[in-house]
């Protein structure tokens, strides 16, 4: 990884269209100012994480007939025969 | 456009109903094309539809309306977010939280915070990030799901 060090006000350009600036600084946080093309998407890193575990967690899923049975009803309707 | 999907088989979709997400989703960038299967079987509009990737045959994420589990479900995103999606009317924007069912289904989620927004207009879309921070990743919805179907059985 790339390390450079910034002072409050300063900035890096990357790639010629992205814009990184250090708007503050309190203790160990620090406030970023962005400014990219709008189709460049911007994720915090955690919810980025989250958000991909997800939708791996979904995705790769082989329980076809017992989601299709959610919404359905039929699944309510049998357990109520076996009662 | 012809796949072997995992759960459906070969499939041939037809190109009008090829969705494109030019960014893919959240952490999975080169999935780019998908296409909406639904379950014809149960004959229930409100159900559960596949988003199937046509890149990755193994990759398919049951997806839902949110008015089903969050009637009240308000997404706010920032414009800039919808870039993807071209012009757009918001008529024909289709909103589609995806759903996740671990080993035990009663621990089954929707994720309310990064729901897939399609314009179906165009057939592009996207999974956004919303800022309504009251939105969780994994949202709970047996008992929502449980007592939509005894409703039903009533």
């Amino acid at each position: 990884m790339l390390a450079l060090s910034r002072k409050k006000g300063e900035s890096l350009i990357i790639n010629n269209n992205i814009e990184v600036m250090i708007l503050e600084t309190h203790g160990d946080q620090v406030k970023i100012g962005i400014s990219a093309p709008k189709e460049v998407p911007i994720y915090r890193k955690e919810v980025y994480l989250q958000i991909q575990k997800e939708n791996e967690e979904a995705g790769v899923t082989d329980r076809l007939a017992e989601i299709n049975s959610l919404l359905s009803g039929r699944k309510k309707a049998d357990d109520q025969k076996k009662n | 456009m012809k796949a072997s999907t995992r759960l459906f088989g070969d499939i041939d979709i037809e190109d009008d109903k090829i969705l494109i997400l030019e960014n893919g989703i959240i952490g999975f960038p080169d999935m780019k094309k998908f296409t909406l299967i639904y379950d014809n079987e149960s004959g229930n509009q409100q159900s559960i539809i596949w988003l199937q990737s046509m890149d990755e045959p193994h990759f398919a994420m049951p997806v839902l309306s949110p008015s089903l589990v969050k009637p009240d479900y308000n997404p706010m995103v920032n414009d800039d977010l919808l870039t993807p999606l071209g012009e757009f009317n918001n008529e024909d924007l289709v909103v589609l939280v995806t759903l996740k069912v671990p080993a035990n289904a009663k621990d089954m989620t929707v994720n309310l915070k990064a729901p897939i927004i399609i314009n179906y207009a165009n057939k592009k879309g996207a999974q956004i990030i919303v800022e309504n921070e009251d939105y969780p990743v994994r949202y709970p919805i047996y008992d929502i799901l449980q007592s939509i179907k005894e409703e039903a059985n009533k």
